[in-house]
């Protein structure tokens, strides 16, 4: 998996392109905790051209959105796929976690 | 459609996620599955291979799951076979997704996930071997 990290004035965005599982999670989980270390609180995760998430990958956007809830940032998911969509709605996951159609979508919720 | 059977084998190593998606695809095309059918099914076998490599063995030996894929006619069945400890995924008890964010737990997610894309899930102990049959309607408009 490709992850793309870019900075649009305090907001980190983060594009992941390719297969989110377990065998690619922790370089995901990583960079998002890297970038929390230096002190990002806001966060965008462009979902537009990830083919593929399991659990393992959920995972990750869970622990991500508890450490930014404490440091009362905020986490927003955009342009998914209708069925990685679905696996957040089957997990329950959709109704903590904002999601939204599009970055610029993301970027004015901030 | 045809009612081909096609299996194929992977060992207990989590790298083999790879080569399950793969053949899931390859097998996808030749059937004519609509890509979210594909992402479903690939989903539901990715979910349960993981928890069978992180739970289901108790020495360092290399094991090997086979997985079968049965069209038949409006329904699709996967067969997950395995030489783990005894271990039945449709007796696990549902997470509680209404909990708040913090309360929230990422174990037993995994097989709610492949319950819930899954029509059916059948569990059966065969000598050492744990054998899961898995169910999903084909819709209409899946195959061509």
């Amino acid at each position: 998996m490709e992850i793309i990290e870019e900075k649009q004035d305090a907001i980190s965005i983060f594009k992941l392109n390719g297969r989110l599982d377990s065998n690619t999670s922790q370089g995901f989980e990583k960079k998002i905790f890297d970038a929390i270390s230096d002190g990002s609180k806001n966060m965008i995760i462009d979902f537009k051209d990830l083919d593929y998430i399991s659990s393992a990958g959920l995972r990750v956007i869970l622990k991500a959105t508890k450490a930014l809830n404490r440091e009362e940032g905020k986490i927003m998911l955009c342009a998914m796929q209708d069925y990685v969509k679905e696996v957040f709605e089957i997990a329950g996951f959709d109704s903590f976690l904002p999601i939204v159609g599009t970055v610029d979508d993301a970027l004015q919720s901030f | 459609m045809p009612q081909k059977k096609y299996s194929f084998k992977l060992k207990s190593s989590l790298s083999e996620l790879d080569k399950l998606c793969q053949n899931v695809e390859k097998f996808g095309h030749t059937i004519g599955l609509s890509k979210k059918f594909i992402f479903e099914i690939n989903l539901a076998l990715d979910e349960l291979f993981t928890n069978i490599i992180s739970y289901g063995f108790k020495d360092d030996e290399e094991h090997v799951i086979k997985i079968t894929i049965l069209p038949q006619n409006d329904t699709l069945c996967l067969c997950i076979e395995d030489d783990g400890i005894p271990f039945n995924p449709a007796e696990v008890q549902e997470p509680d997704l209404k909990c708040s964010i913090e309360e929230c737990k990422i174990g037993g997610l995994g097989i709610h996930l492949a319950k819930n894309l899954m029509d059916e899930v059948c569990y059966e102990r065969c000598g050492d071997k744990n054998i899961l049959t898995l169910k999903k309607t084909i819709a209409e408009t899946e195959s061509n």
